[in-house]
């Protein structure tokens, strides 16, 4: 075989959590006297509106999106992460990712390390949290600048002080005092619903699937919107990379959580980029769609190095990163993720690429510019590669195409795409995540659960 | 930076403009496929839009986008009645924030879905 061929890399930390029970009896077991807790979700500290779902985080560590990690952290291991993004077996990771409760439900529940509590998730047994310490969040304001950094203490890329209008800062902002931390264990697995079951890919199945379809290299697109071309474009190019030939495979993964009012819904995210292939703008044969489960923090550079990790977890040998990289706002500059991935951020632990120091990740990266229409070209053209003067695409001004009943020109959005957005628009009401999408989808989730 | 607002035309609102000098002001993107106005906003005007909606933002090319449809309407309606792309449209839109501002808030619950088969 030639030395030049890349092998699929093995998961973050050298091996793939998985923390599901899937034997019933066995579970009822493990959870008799124990006592419970219903999952509640995280609520933004002023308006009171759904900002985060723990669940969706129990799903993505159990299911080993997020290998190493085993459970809500502890002290510790957030502080190190605050000061060096690494986990305390050096691993390196992003975000701090807690249990966290009010003083009132930890009273009342009277649990502390050495207990197992039983996590309830829409009044059926979900999961188990086996308690090994109980800390508390002194200031999650503090938290939550430490979290995505300071002008001050970053100033490599971070351009503004993070505050409210921050999505990301929120979530971290609304935590609850206590935090129970210890390993998860799904004791009853969630059962999703149409149509995100059919774009379920959990690491392990993902790798089977990569086997099953002959895919070594497999590159993959980061989402939280429906495709217009310029990203259908961006996935055909950036999929050129590989090593002797192009990768074999794109995985189109969808982050799937509580979104920005002016998204689109999740629904017609993960449909959107399935008409993709149906349409045969790029073969079924090399394009998949799958699904994770996070309620964005919208961290740039940061969310890049999560991002890296859970496709590297999948079996994906490329990441594409593009210009705003899971960005929201002008809190970072434009190009961070690609300047960690390129020469690396000291300030944030990192004074090589992610896949330059010790611990790191071994998923390449493919960093991006952009695709945009040239009236010269006639055709879709890469931002540096075409002289011309061109007619740039943007989700936004898409976004307010669709809002005012225009259908969008095939050319910048596929009708194939634009049928999907009117399908779920016909079916929401709207468009786009409004406050009654975002309060509704946080009280039904993604998944249902049955009796244990 | 340049800031700017893209009033898209179909053909009831080319009827709107028919004869007048804006005509002439049509650009024409993606191939010839989309036909609009662009309506020029100075950095004052561009700050106090962000500041009245929290929806809005301003895109890679510089374009002020997201903001309610309702505002977009009016700017369309400006345009027309003024006839013009200059500062003139976005004062006469902000005129009516309150208004706007209204009819935004019925329209963040329902907007009507486009009449095609899907």
């Amino acid at each position: 075989m030639s030395s030049l061929l890349i092998q699929r890399p093995l998961p973050h930390g050298g091996r793939l959590v998985e923390r599901v029970i899937r034997d019933k009896e066995a579970a009822k077991k493990m959870i008799k006297g124990c006592p419970s807790y219903d999952i509640k979700p995280t609520l933004h500290y002023e308006t009171g509106v759904p900002v985060r779902n723990v669940y969706r985080e129990i799903m993505s560590i159990c299911y080993g999106f997020f290998s190493p990690v085993e459970g809500s952290m502890k002290q510790a291991e957030v502080e190190r992460i605050l000061k060096e993004r690494r986990l305390l077996n050096d691993w390196i990771f992003p975000y701090p990712l807690v249990f966290d409760i009010s003083k009132e439900d930890y009273k009342k529940l009277g649990v502390g390390a050495g207990d197992r509590l039983v996590l309830n998730l829409k009044g059926k047994p979900f999961a188990i949290l086996d308690i090994e310490e109980v800390w508390e969040i002194d200031n999650p304001e503090e938290l939550a600048h430490k979290t995505f950094g300071t002008p001050e203490d970053n100033p490599e890329v971070v351009k503004e002080r993070f505050n409210k209008k921050h999505p990301g800062w929120v979530i971290y902002r609304s935590l609850q005092p206590i935090v129970l931390a210890g390993k998860y264990t799904i004791i009853n697995e969630p059962k999703f619903r149409p149509p995100f079951d059919r774009f379920w890919y959990p690491p392990r199945k993902a790798r089977e699937e990569f086997d099953k379809r002959g895919w070594r290299t497999v590159i993959c697109h980061q989402t939280r919107n429906v495709p217009h071309v310029g990203h259908e474009f961006l996935m055909k190019n950036a999929a050129y990379t590989g090593d002797v030939e192009p990768c074999h495979g794109i995985l189109v993964n969808a982050i799937i959580g509580v979104k920005r009012r002016g998204d689109y819904p999740d629904e017609a995210i993960v449909e959107g980029h399935e008409a993709v292939n149906k349409g045969g703008y790029i073969k079924p044969e090399r394009h998949l769609v799958s699904m994770c489960l996070w309620d964005m923090r919208y961290g740039n550079p940061l969310e890049s190095l999560l991002h890296g990790i859970i496709r590297q977890n999948m079996g994906c040998t490329h990441h594409m990163f593009g210009r705003d990289h899971a960005a929201v706002g002008e809190y970072y500059d434009k190009w961070a993720t690609q300047i960690l991935w390129t020469k690396g951020i000291p300030s944030f632990g990192f004074p090589a690429p992610p896949t330059d120091v010790p611990y790191g990740l071994q998923i390449r990266p493919q960093n991006m510019r952009e695709f945009s229409y040239c009236p010269t070209c006639k055709e879709m053209a890469y931002s540096e590669t075409c002289g011309h003067k061109r007619e740039k695409l943007s989700g936004s001004f898409l976004r307010g195409m669709v809002a005012e009943g225009v259908q969008p020109p095939s050319i910048i959005m596929r009708p194939e795409v634009y049928k999907v957005i009117v399908k779920w628009w016909k079916h929401f009401g709207y468009p786009f995540c409004n406050e009654k999408y975002v309060i509704n989808k946080e009280k039904e989730l993604e998944v249902d659960l049955e009796d244990l | 930076m340049a800031y700017f607002m893209v009033v898209l035309l179909d053909d009831k609102r080319m009827e709107k403009i028919k004869g007048t000098e804006l005509e002439d002001k049509i650009q024409y993107m993606f191939g010839g496929e989309l036909r609009c106005l662009n309506v020029e906003v100075s950095e004052e005007l561009k700050d106090k839009i962000l500041q009245e909606f929290d929806t809005a933002r301003i895109d890679s090319r510089g374009a002020i986008t997201d903001v309610p449809v309702a505002f977009m309407r009016e700017l369309f309606n400006q345009v027309a009645e003024k006839k013009s792309l200059g500062p003139e449209v976005i004062e006469g839109v902000l005129a009516k924030v309150n208004e706007i501002k209204e009819m935004a808030a019925k329209e963040s619950e329902y907007l009507p879905p486009p009449n095609i088969e899907v």
